[in-house]
């Protein structure tokens, strides 16, 4: 049997239970081109009656979209009434193809699921012939919100009595995560809220500092925050409930009074033993290395998976998930740091320490941190600093020996220091929970007033004045390479050869043009600062191959759109979304003709430029 | 166990399983295919393939031992030497239902296309539209279900008033599809579109545009550099906003949503996700009045499940005729049979492959 069905056959068993117009949704672009290619030599033509209505639907579309034309896949559209729609072509072929499905005239369009909720056009039936998706690098599963999502695209208003959604496998499937996708109920959605430099910014353009702090809390980010604090603060409450028997006694503060009186008991006879004792710095910071938290290794970071004490030494021990998914087990000594970034995590009492999806999740999540993150401020409290020599000394001086509550005391302390430990902990979560955005924001704003953005007393500098007006990724390398003087003199060309370098985060090789000299030496200065900054800010890939095709088509205005395809074997799609966001990039350069005129005027040339072909198709 | 029943046993394991197995053993074990992580399980643990099993057995017990699959008789026939061809598949623990599975001819009955129908606007719809003249309003339903309409009209109620109003999608393509759509409804006239460094009838009173893109306006206003009529601006439309979980630019539209004008009224329309409360709730907490949830989850057009045979058989997928919510495991025998036998023969051992 063959691995999954031929698309011809597919096609032919939908026409035949009368399951058409489909959308087939496959794992690649890949898979697109070679299912329509299977249909070369296809015997399931249409009538002619239908081949006339698909020629004359796809005029209509050509006078809007010359574009639409020279598409080598019209032939087979006209004759078969089937399509592929993906990210690797142009945007006039898609809408030419989602027009043709609204009016009903295909029978099926191939699309790939990664452009699941870019499709906006439905169908009778959709086909689902994989159950993971590629997100990033890795193929995840999909979640119930994507299944539903797919799924929802089949049962066209007003068109069908029913919609189907049709499973076919193929080796990449997993019924279950299917199953569980129609039936389930869609996930619930967490706030990816993140703090950017233009954002800080344009705040701090725009209200003053203390005010920020304010507008900060009105976030999503902060909503769920302060529902997890909430949570925990319930569980304070229990606590101190649960404390409540063990109020003050003839001493206020009876526990640190009897665990001092304890220590400084126990120390007299054994002083040797001091030193092995746990640093108070230790204990104060694995109380913060608890499940779902990230902390920074010797090597590289992890996932706290769970706390524990070695068995002989009774160490500080935490159970690691690191980023090759191998789940290590560190000495809790060996944290060199603890982050302010903590995730949920479904605690299990058995290897791996958690549920496998939280484990896939926080899998995933440490793969997706940015590189730098914030750490936890930890203090380090007071009352377990080793004891002076003269209170030991003076251990006479205590009231406990005598006190009348001693046996109580004595009999309650550990329950009651644990239960006072366990409120200590929670008070400090929700301190970081409350304030972490804000530390966070304090941070950039650090870096932003080392690099003479903003003044010792956060307001705009000069300089930040316009920065704030580029708002795109890699803001901070842009703006230092403005600041550089990087483009100065600088042609059209080579602007949007550098832009289009920092806009492109696809690393697919593949054949591309040369790259100038000029081009390439300007590169190579880019490339040194953005390393130099990565400590701020994540480098972008910068390729000199993506460079230069945006250089080409820039330097060269006779150079026609198959010109440029035919220099490179990057998918129409792929190289219309590179020129698209470049254009994004250099229209937010334009705005700053009122401080840097001359570098505006070339992001307006390079503007012009673009625009020319199918980059003139749409607004 | 031999290794060909260990090959056996995991090939009946759902995928998630497989991957749970390969953690700590095969390297990014995510890119691999069921087969191919079969493979890459016994090729990497060949020097302790107890230690694999053992790991097998354990999950499965685990997995038993959890409440969501019910307690399931077939489960421990994994184990069992009966013949492979009686197993059942690896979801199939459900207690068996007493009604018959439904036919082909069943599942396939009322496909068609209905009777024209003049058009009313379901209750929800017009919910939603009411509840925006008091507040902002957060529409979580089913893809398919309408949303375009909510939008259409709550704009031109809003232009009807001379408000501004803007529409925002997530995509620029999404945009220009709702750009010819809208400029059809309300005449060409009346609809602008928004990009980086294009404006097509700019002024228009209803424009079109990305959320960066009105991210971005709204900073600009923000410390006092108008170029729209904001102060005019009466509705705020962010279409797809479950995007607002999107991980590189989710945070451009909360940065929307916190910056959006407090006289203008904000309609968040979105696929089904889990928590809408969540964000109606937090809509209450930072704009002027209580917000208002609109939610269902039932599909207008009911959708059904089928199973297609590489070899061209058809089968439902469920028992039912519909989607048995919350029961995943509701398969229909037929489906079950052809799936496994799927299963077995792309097995990276199965003897047609090899
Ligand atoms: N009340 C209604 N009665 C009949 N058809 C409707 C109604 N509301 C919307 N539709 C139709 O439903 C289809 C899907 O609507 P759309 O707005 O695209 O869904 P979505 O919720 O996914 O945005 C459209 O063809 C639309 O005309
Ligand atoms: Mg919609």
């Amino acid at each position: 049997m063959p691995p999954s069905i031929h698309p011809v056959d597919l096609i032919a068993a939908l026409r035949l239970k009368h399951l058409t117009p489909a959308i087939v949704f496959l794992t690649s672009r890949r898979a697109c081109d070679e299912a329509m290619e299977s249909f070369d030599h296809a015997d399931i033509v249409l009538p002619p009656a239908r081949q006339e209505i698909i020629a004359a639907a796809l005029d209509r579309v050509i006078a809007h979209y010359p574009s639409v034309a020279e598409h080598p896949l019209i032939p087979t559209v006209r004759r078969i009434g089937v399509a592929a729609h993906h990210a690797g072509h142009l945007p006039s072929w898609k809408i030419a193809i989602e027009e043709l499905m609204r009016q009903g005239c295909l029978d099926a369009v191939f699309a790939t699921t990664t452009l699941a909720a870019g499709v906006d056009f439905p169908a009778r039936t959709v086909v689902i012939t994989q159950s993971s998706i590629r997100k990033s690098r890795d193929f995840t599963d999909l979640t119930i919100g994507e299944v539903q999502q797919i799924a929802g695209r089949a049962g066209r208003r007003g068109k069908d009595q029913v919609g189907f959604a049709v499973i076919t496998p193929s080796p990449y499937i997993d019924l279950g995560v299917l199953t569980k996708g129609l039936t389930g109920h869609p996930e619930s959605i967490d706030s990816q809220f993140t703090i950017t430099y233009p954002m800080v910014l344009n705040l701090l353009k725009a209200h003053p500092h203390e005010q920020i702090q304010g507008i900060l809390a009105k976030s999503f980010a902060q909503f769920q925050l302060n529902q997890r604090a909430e949570l925990l603060e319930r569980k304070l409450d229990t606590l101190h409930v649960q404390m409540e028997p063990y109020g003050p006694r003839l001493c206020s503060d009876w526990i640190t009074q009897w665990q001092t009186f304890d220590q400084a008991r126990r120390q007299r006879p054994h002083r040797q033993h001091v030193k092995q004792q746990e640093s108070p710095e230790l204990t104060a910071r694995f109380h913060f290395m608890t499940s779902g938290r990230v902390v920074g290794l010797a090597r590289g970071r992890g996932i706290v998976l769970r706390q524990y004490r070695s068995k002989g030494q009774r160490n500080p021990m935490i159970s690691v998930l690191r980023p090759d998914g191998a789940v290590t087990e560190c000495p809790a000594a060996t944290v060199a740091e603890i982050f302010d970034r903590a995730f949920e995590c479904d605690e299990t009492s058995a290897f791996p320490w958690c549920s496998a999806a939280s484990f896939d999740e926080l899998h995933y999540q440490l793969t997706e941190l940015p590189t730098r993150l914030p750490t936890l401020p930890i203090l380090v409290p007071k009352e377990s600093d080793p004891l002076p020599d003269a209170i030991v000394q003076s251990l006479g001086d205590f009231p406990c020996p005598t006190c009348s509550s001693r046996p109580a005391c004595q009999k309650d302390v550990v329950v009651a220091s644990r239960l006072r430990q366990e409120q200590q902990r929670h008070t400090k979560s929700i301190q970081a929970l409350r304030a972490s955005l804000w530390h966070r924001f304090q941070e950039r704003v650090e870096v932003l007033q080392k690099f003479g953005y903003l003044t010792p007393s956060a307001h705009l500098t000069d300089d930040g004045e316009w920065a704030r007006l580029i708002r795109i990724d890699h803001s901070l390398l842009i703006t230092e390479l403005i600041r550089a003087e990087a483009f100065a003199g600088a042609d059209p060309a080579l602007l949007t050869g550098v832009m289009a370098s920092i806009a492109h985060d696809d690393d697919r090789p593949g054949a591309f043009p040369r790259i100038s000299t000029g081009l390439s030496s300007l590169l190579g200065q880019v490339r040194k600062l953005a390393e130099s900054l990565s400590p701020y800010e994540d480098p972008p890939l910068l390729r000199a191959d993506i460079a230069a095709v945006a250089e080409r088509w820039i330097a060269d205005p006779t150079l026609t759109w198959i010109g440029l395809c035919r220099l490179t074997t990057m998918a129409e799609g792929d190289i219309y979304r590179l020129l698209a966001r470049t254009l994004e990039f250099l229209s937010q350069i334009h705005t700053l003709h009122g401080t840097h005129p001359s570098l505006a005027d070339s992001a307006a040339k390079a503007i012009a430029l673009i625009r020319r072909g199918v980059l003139e198709e749409l607004p | 166990m031999t290794i060909d029943e260990l090959e056996r046993l995991l090939a009946q394991q759902p995928v998630a399983v497989l991957h749970r197995l390969a953690r700590g053993r095969v390297h990014r074990h995510f890119r691999a295919g069921k087969r191919r992580l079969i493979e890459l399980l016994l090729q990497h643990s060949s020097q302790n393939l107890a230690g694999l099993e053992s790991d097998v057995q354990a999950l499965l017990a685990e997995r038993q031992g959890q409440p969501q699959p019910p307690p399931a008789s077939t489960r421990t026939a994994h184990r069992a030497p009966s013949p492979p061809q009686k197993r059942v598949p690896h979801r199939g623990g459900e207690p068996e239902s007493s009604e018959p599975a439904v036919s082909l001819a069943g599942w396939l009955e009322g496909l068609g296309v209905p009777a024209p129908q003049p058009f009313v606007p379901d209750p929800w719809q017009q919910e939603a539209l009411a509840a925006l003249s008091e507040t902002d309003v957060v529409v979580s339903v089913p893809t398919g279900s309408g949303k375009t309409y909510v939008a259409v009209e709550a704009a031109r109620r809003a232009m009807e008033d001379n408000r501004t109003v803007i529409y925002t999608s997530p995509l620029k393509a999404l945009s220009n599809t709702k750009f010819t759509e809208f400029s059809k409804i309300f005449g060409a006239d009346k609809v602008g579109i928004l990009t980086g460094d294009r404006q097509e009838n700019g002024q228009a009173p209803l424009l079109i545009m990305t959320t960066e893109i009105l991210r971005n306006l709204l900073y600009d206003a923000a410390s006092g550099e108008i170029d729209v009529r904001l102060d005019t601006l009466g509705l705020v439309i962010l279409d797809e906003s479950q995007y607002i979980a999107d991980p590189e630019r989710g945070v451009v539209w909360e940065e929307t949503i916190i910056f959006c004008p407090s006289q203008a009224k904000l309609l968040l329309l979105s696929a089904s996700i889990g928590n809408p409360q969540d964000i109606a709730d937090w809509l209450t907490s930072i704009r002027q009045t209580t917000s208002r949830l609109v939610r269902h989850s039932k599909r207008t057009v009911p959708l059904r499940a089928g199973y297609l045979h590489p070899n061209g058989k058809l089968a439902p997928l469920f028992k039912t005729a519909a989607i048995p919510a919350g029961h995943p495991n509701h398969l229909h025998p037929e489906a079950k049979r052809l799936f496994l036998e799927y299963e077995e023969e792309t097995m990276p051992s199965g003897r047609s492959r090899r």
